[in-house]
């Protein structure tokens, strides 16, 4: 088994983030509290409760060089909170929403953080050193419901969102006097705030995760960026699209079980999904690029690669181990800062309160070499 | 959003029906020669999903029907099968089991349970999720 640690914290769990050392974790007890616990010798305590918002707190994210959270709620607000002496000091940022923020992100430099929202809106908001506070620009365009997930580029300036409507979109958000106009990045010398680069139609149905993998950049001198962007349906299937551009190539992977809600890249070439199975499920790109199921992380016995159509299902009806009863709903890395691979990640379940930590250092074999 | 790209205009609707109906015939004569399975992979190959038309996606209806009523053995039927047809074929036998009527929610729900045991729930997910190709 790979699952390190198991605690249950809560009767249920709306979104989790770790510290940068890893050793506090902030939460959302599905009420308009964050709760921070810190771990000492075996067990967990609760250092902190952060209480601002007025209603769910639906996303969370904890920059991991500037130590600070952002929290966004369905109150339509966000806040970003600073560590001063000891105690954590909230600071308002006014989105301009007119609906619950959904979900958050701190962009990889960590001057900017995107939510996404129910008012089919994306909003960015970075800093403003004058005022010393935080603006909200908002791309207001394009999405046609609401904004489920959000996910940044390592370029720090394209943003990939999904949506309920059924679309993976990509924009670019280079704001002035933020972003600095760097022409070895790549982006194009003429994208504006809000343009939107790319749009999937992938799915009929609402898609939930996406990530970019880990190499952002492949080949500086292209006008567009070759990457490997992921995002899944709720209709079973992940969608893994390479070469983001003016044509970019996707493929579809149906598989058999109940749809994924989140997805984590551990590798250039592997992908952890978890969702309504209650089991990280793991996906890996064969040596020509093409990707495929290959197992659950919790099996009981060891499965061939070849995991299509077999009578796995009967296996999955009887709860292999109950790690997680219920729908696991987000999976974080948990890897040391600048390695390149994931070896840890954590993930949290909504209705059993419980967060899981698992590691993949034993596992290398059973995965195979992809890893 | 109808007659955009991919999907077939009023008038495409005659030619798909004419298909239909030689896909038809050469379904009867494989299933007068005892060969049910290569008549439901026939019935099922070139399903028009894209159309928005009721009158096709009826008319390979019926035909994916006959072809269905006529198999015995389903085991053998879902390991001849592709697994891209799969899909499909769920999709179908969803159709089947809403027309109420007893033999052939009898038949669907035996070909149901074995395709479950195969192809997943994510299958049944995808044929209750995708309200565009339709059948």
């Amino acid at each position: 088994m790979a699952v390190v640690d198991v605690h249950r914290f809560a009767e249920s769990i709306t979104c989790h983030a770790w510290s940068p050392d890893h050793s506090m974790f902030a939460f959302c007890p599905n009420n308009n509290e964050v709760h921070i616990y810190k771990s000492s010798q075996d067990h967990w305590e609760m250092l902190h409760v952060l209480e601002k918002h007025d209603q769910i707190v639906s996303g969370i994210d904890w920059s991991s060089k500037s130590n600070k959270i952002v929290t966004v709620s369905h109150d339509r607000n966000s806040y970003v909170w600073s560590l001063e002496g000891g105690e954590w000091v909230p600071t308002l940022v006014i989105l301009r929403l007119n609906r619950a923020a959904l979900c958050v992100q701190w962009s990889p430099k960590e001057n900017k953080f995107a939510v996404g929202s129910g008012a089919k809106t994306v909003c960015i908001c970075y800093y403003e050193q004058e005022n010393n506070w935080w603006v909200s620009k908002l791309i207001r365009k394009r999405h046609e419901s609401s904004v489920t997930n959000v996910a940044w580029h390592p370029n720090n300036v394209l943003l990939a969102t999904t949506s309920t409507d059924g679309k993976c979109r990509v924009f670019s958000t280079f704001i002035k006097g933020v972003d600095t106009k760097d022409s070895k990045a790549g982006s194009p010398a003429e994208s504006k705030f809000g343009e939107q680069i790319l749009q999937l139609d992938l799915s009929y149905s609402w898609a939930f995760g996406v990530k970019w993998s880990p190499n952002g950049f492949y080949n500086t001198l292209s006008h567009f960026l070759r990457i490997c962007n992921l995002c899944i349906g709720h209709s079973s299937m992940i969608y893994f699209v390479d070469d983001v551009g003016p044509s970019p190539l996707a493929q579809s992977v149906a598989f058999r079980d109940l749809p994924l809600r989140d997805v984590l890249f551990i590798s250039e070439k592997m992908v952890i999904g978890v969702g309504y199975d209650s089991n990280p499920m793991i996906f890996a790109a064969d040596d020509t690029g093409i990707w495929s199921f290959i197992k659950y992380i919790g099996e009981k016995k060891a499965e061939s690669s070849s995991a299509s159509y077999s009578s796995q299902f009967s296996e999955a009806f009887t709860k292999f181990y109950g790690v997680h009863d219920n729908c696991i709903n987000s999976i974080v890395s948990l890897s040391k800062a600048g390695s390149p691979k994931v070896m840890r990640f954590s993930t949290s379940v909504r209705l059993d309160g419980k967060i899981a930590i698992w590691d993949l250092g034993n596992m290398q074999e059973e995965i195979g070499h992809q890893f | 959003m109808a007659g955009a790209g991919g999907f077939v205009e009023a008038d495409n609707a005659e030619a798909i029906i004419a298909r239909i109906e030689t896909k038809s015939s050469k379904i009867e004569s494989l299933l007068k020669q005892y060969k049910p399975v290569e008549a439901l992979k026939t019935a099922l190959e070139g399903s028009p999903p894209k159309t928005l038309d009721e009158r096709c996606k009826s008319a390979n209806w019926i035909v994916v029907h006959r072809a269905l009523m006529a198999i015995k053995d389903i085991e053998g039927m879902l390991n001849a099968l592709d697994v891209e047809y799969y899909d499909i074929l769920m999709k179908y036998l969803y159709r089947g089991l809403s027309t109420g009527d007893r033999p052939t929610c009898d038949q669907c729900l035996k070909i149901h349970e074995k395709l479950t045991d195969r192809a997943g729930l994510g299958c049944i997910l995808r044929c209750l999720t995708d309200t565009i190709n339709t059948v």
